[in-house]
């Protein structure tokens, strides 16, 4: 089959084209860029440039004032000089690490707990689960951060009011939100929340793909439910899961919509992260070298905490590509 | 006795997580004044639709939800169009530069985009695009961009190239073999692709913040996020406000609940 089409194939393309023979080769190989144009055009402007700018923006002085006049001040490290002699600027920077890696903790584990739950239950109790899962994972952001404002709230949440019943008095009035540290808590249980069903049902899809008989053998073996994940479950799932704690520790650590949303990284400042610095920098006090050199640091941070990882893709995505 | 103990812990897990759906909806539907209630109201007592009529009525929830919609929509019809024009060489076709801008679009893909926001405000300040609805459509086709390009490649990759090639050797032209063949096995690839960057786009808060200085112009996620000023102590409402917001992307859940990990984990990196 394949010889006669390796056979047919010198002599079919030739002849219908005697006219185009010289144009011919040169448009086949435009083809890829013309179609590549658009994306690649989309992403230059849109993000390539930016990404210069924001380096070559972290080195000017730039306020209100040099933005009006339309001036270029060049003050090479000032910026950030100013941001790292800033105590502040560490106290948040150490917030925002800890609190990505509450979240990232919480959501990995949970996700893991409960995809290989999902495998040991019957599957009408285990739809339920997923169908639970779905509808915490499509709200949107916003409107979760509402409900979760409005179930912790001060008078007349249902979470005061059910520890009220369940005989916790002290939690009448008891507001969630006067210190940093429990208004960070409330945002880490929202993101938690949000994020665990994607994590549980990428584990679970790689739980479904380790061989049953795999399991059956252990069984025979005489494993225990412990030695039957650390020998089967956990070294076929462990490349997703470090997957999920990758991404989440991306997508965590840049979190601004709830904080914002919630105390606008009060009271106080206390519940300020990175991402929320740069925009009290920029766009709220309009120095926006400064919080260019924020948004740089900011980063770097985060290079440095993913940097096993991102070379390891980086390799393997180079190979495969 | 086992899988009972594991089925009631899951029966525990689902009831937290769908709780906080339930308390919006049931919030949304209460009397208003039921919500401001000392009573244990876990179960509502009574429905009502007032609660949205307060909520759409207010000044200015149309034009927020119109301005959602087209920025989202018209974000993740350019992102389509790019992406699968940019998807159909990098998969199908040989030519140099291929691995770079694959490995460009992986790295896009993973930057934290909100630390272009310094820039990126700047520069549509330049263009005078500030407090105006391209600005926001703009960016929310370049971030959902490198998602759309690298999933859409990853399903192309998954339509063997046979198809087309038996297209062509019974008398099609490479565009038709594309367009009769491989085009409609996509149709389902884009489907979740665009649910996607809907999503994304619907979510965003930093740009529309920063971009839409102007109260009477904001997206419905900014809005909502200043419920206080429109609404008080008036939970009903807000909760309302928050469903409705919420219907379009729960819709598209629904819709693509199959592919919901697959469609993730193909545009995501595998492990």
């Amino acid at each position: 089959m394949t010889a006669t089409v390796d056979a047919v194939a010198p002599v079919g393309p030739v002849p219908p084209a005697p006219s185009a023979v010289r144009r011919r080769p040169f448009g086949e190989r435009a083809l890829p860029y013309l179609l590549l144009a658009p994306a690649v055009l989309a992403l230059l402007v849109m993000l390539g440039w930016p990404a210069l700018q924001v380096v070559l923006i972290s080195f000017r002085k730039l306020d209100l004032g040099e933005l009006v006049r339309g001036e270029v001040v060049w003050t090479g490290f000032d910026n950030y000089a100013e941001v790292l002699a800033d105590p502040e600027f560490w106290s948040i920077t150490l917030r925002t690490v800890l609190f990505t890696a509450g979240c990232v903790a919480g959501t990995v584990l949970a996700g893991l707990g409960i995809a290989v739950l999902m495998r040991h239950i019957g599957p009408k109790v285990r739809i339920v689960l997923q169908i639970a899962l779905v509808l915490a994972w499509a709200v949107p952001i916003l409107a979760a951060t509402t409900v979760f404002q409005w179930i912790f709230d001060q008078q007349y949440g249902i979470l005061n009011k059910t520890l009220v019943l369940l005989g916790f008095e002290s939690f009448a009035g008891h507001s969630w939100f006067s210190t940093g540290a429990s208004t960070l808590v409330v945002i880490g249980l929202l993101i938690v929340w949000q994020a665990v069903p994607f994590i549980a049902f990428t584990l679970y899809a790689g739980l479904l793909a380790v061989p049953r008989d795999l399991y059956e053998a252990a069984g025979m073996d005489g494993a225990s439910g412990t030695q039957t994940f650390r020998a089967v479950t956990w070294p076929s799932i462990a490349p997703l899961v470090t997957m999920s704690t990758f991404l989440s520790v991306l997508w965590d650590f840049k979190v601004f919509a709830q904080v914002w949303a919630i105390r606008e990284g009060g009271p106080d400042g206390g519940s300020t992260t990175l991402p929320v610095l740069q925009y009290l920098k920029g766009i709220a006090s309009s120095h926006f070298g400064v919080a260019a050199a924020v948004a740089v640091v900011m980063t770097l941070v985060l290079v440095v905490f993913t940097a096993q990882y991102l070379r390891m893709l980086l390799r393997s995505g180079r190979e495969e590509l | 006795m086992k899988r009972f103990s594991l089925s009631a812990l899951a029966l525990l897990i689902a009831a937290v997580f769908a709780f906080p759906t339930y308390w919006m909806l049931s919030t949304a539907f209460k009397p208003s004044g039921q919500v401001l209630s000392t009573r244990y109201d876990l179960v509502p007592f009574e429905f009502t639709f007032d609660n949205f009529v307060t909520a759409v009525t207010k000044p200015g929830f149309s034009a927020f939800l119109t301005n959602s919609l087209v920025v989202t929509i018209g974000a993740v019809l350019l992102a389509l169009v790019a992406g699968l024009l940019a998807a159909i060489p990098l998969s199908r076709l040989k030519f140099r530069g291929r691995k770079g801008f694959l490995l460009l679009v992986l790295i896009a893909q993973m930057a934290p985009l909100e630390a272009l926001l310094i820039p990126m405000y700047l520069m549509m300040r330049d263009l005078d695009l500030l407090n105006t609805l391209p600005s926001l459509l703009l960016v929310y086709f370049a971030t959902t961009l490198p998602f759309t390009i690298w999933t859409l490649r990853g399903f192309v990759n998954g339509i063997p190239a046979e198809l087309e090639e038996a297209a062509m050797v019974d008398g099609c032209s490479r565009w038709q073999a594309f367009r009769r063949v491989t085009l409609p096995l996509l149709g389902p690839a884009l489907v979740s692709t665009s649910v996607f960057s809907f999503v994304t786009a619907w979510n965003e808060f930093l740009y529309a913040l920063v971009f839409m200085r102007d109260k009477t112009n904001q997206t419905l996620p900014v809005w909502l996020s200043s419920f206080k000023t429109a609404f008080g102590t008036d939970w009903g409402g807000a909760m309302a406000a928050s469903v409705v917001f919420a219907i379009p992307v729960l819709t598209f859940f629904l819709i693509v609940q199959r592919n919901l990990v697959a469609g993730t984990t193909a545009g995501a990196v595998k492990g």
